[in-house]
């Protein structure tokens, strides 16, 4: 188990490069999608809420770290991670492939969107009005990384999900 | 004392979660302190200096060598055209300024832009010369065809802009002929259109208009271009003004950093109420 986290602490500081160094900048309509934010539904899905709220964390600090916003953006993963474990499977659930799939995406959305109106009402860059930023980049996000999550859920994670 | 550890043990989640969102509360409270500076330096040096790499294989394929010269001469040009541009002004309207603070304007600071990002997260440029190559805050950023925007932050090689594209940049401007003031700023949307606000009902302002930054500014040398007048809707007392962008942030590779305008007396007369007490007094 210690070593499976020591991965996903790999993972995640890979991730975090990847999301702030190419992903951020291929935006659609001014939004990017977030990939940690979906390795965060992923551990979110299949680790104790616990577990899965610190890596939230450690996520914003790197995030914070990488764009020098650092409290807003350990806030919003924390609170994005937190909510995203109310979508845990416990492991002796005999829940099918497809229900973990489910699961999986709902908290990538969710998660997607409280993190995203979280770094929208503490930071405006822009000129969006509040509601706009929330509302529509919230929604477009949470598009965009649905689209992701069925892509790498279909590609590496079902396995992974299914065991 | 059972009890409570069981509580502690039942809702160690939650405790942890509080625990986690007031170190981040912390950190935001704490965001001008000196230990967060010194990270978000940090953070700008190592993100910068990997965009440097990664925008280095895009130079390969260009003119390097040709375009530094052309900048240099271009960086001759603009003081030339700056400190020519803004005589003229004063010899039109008959004032003689003696502390002209456009005549360092021939100090500039050549840098590259290394990373730009224009999304709802983050709206800023990152250009590579920092504290080292003498960059401060509060510099003003800007090309020959106009400004940028302002240094907000800098490091040891690299100094974040704030663009002029940004909602909380102000800056004070001048139309080229009538000399109206008004104030320039970015309300979102188009990246080309800014709007100028507060200038009177009664000034004579027409389309096509150039307008220029002005002397009132705090932080900006007067005279650097901003751009055309496209709209003009008369409102109450004032006009809204829509203003074509000199600058097209969305190509920009090389910019220039003129040097700080140092006025501490007007800061001073502008902050500080005693000074005129003072005076009365004697």
């Amino acid at each position: 188990m210690i070593n499976k986290n020591y991965l996903y602490i790999l993972f995640l500081c890979i991730i975090s490069l990847v999301q702030e160094f190419s992903f951020s900048r291929m935006t659609l309509f001014n939004v990017s999608a977030d990939v940690v934010t979906i390795f965060l539904a992923y551990i979110a899905v299949t680790t104790d809420q616990k577990i899965n709220i610190s890596f939230g964390f450690a996520a914003g600090v790197l995030g914070g770290l990488l764009t020098g916003n650092m409290g807003l953006n350990m806030l919003a993963r924390t609170v994005g991670s937190f909510i995203a474990g109310y979508f845990q499977t416990p492991k002796e659930s005999h829940a099918t492939i497809n229900q973990k799939s489910k699961r999986f995406y709902a908290a990538v959305i969710v998660a997607g969107f409280c993190t995203n109106a979280i770094l929208s009402a503490g930071d405006n860059p822009l000129g969006f009005s509040p509601a706009y930023r929330i509302v529509v980049f919230g929604l477009l996000e949470s598009l965009f990384n649905l689209i992701f999550a069925f892509v790498v859920n279909w590609l590496f994670l079902r396995q992974s999900l299914a065991n | 004392m059972r009890k409570f550890f069981t509580l502690f043990v039942e809702y160690s989640t939650w405790l942890l979660f509080v625990l986690y969102c007031s170190i981040a509360f912390l950190f935001i409270r704490l965001q001008q302190d000196d230990v967060q500076h010194k990270l978000h330096n940090e953070g700008i040096e190592f993100s910068a200096a990997v965009n440097q790499q990664l925008m280095t294989f895009n130079s390969l394929f260009t003119l390097k060598n040709e375009n530094e010269r052309l900048m240099r001469v271009n960086t001759d040009l603009l003081s030339r055209v700056l400190t020519l541009e803004t005589a003229t002004v004063d010899e039109r309207s008959q004032k003689k300024i003696l502390a002209d603070t456009t005549l360092n304007a021939s100090k500039f600071i050549m840098a590259r832009v290394v990373d730009r990002k224009f999304s709802d997260r983050e709206n800023m440029l990152v250009i590579d010369a920092g504290w080292r190559k003498g960059i401060k805050k509060d510099m003003t950023v800007l090309v020959p065809e106009g400004l940028v925007g302002r240094v907000t932050s800098v490091s040891e090689h690299y100094a974040r802009v704030m663009p002029l594209i940004h909602p909380d940049f102000k800056v004070v401007v001048a139309a080229d002929s009538c000399r109206s003031m008004g104030i320039l700023s970015w309300n979102g949307g188009r990246e080309f259109i800014a709007q100028v606000e507060h200038i009177p009902i009664s000034s004579h302002i027409k389309l096509n208009e150039r307008f220029v930054t002005s002397d009132f500014s705090t932080f900006s040398i007067r005279g650097i271009p901003v751009g055309r007048v496209v709209r003009i809707k008369p409102d109450n007392l004032f006009y809204d003004v829509d203003i074509w962008l000199a600058v097209d942030f969305s190509t920009l590779t090389r910019v220039l950093v003129a040097p700080l305008k140092i006025e501490p007396e007007k800061i001073m007369i502008m902050s500080d109420d005693t000074v005129t007490t003072n005076k009365k007094s004697h």
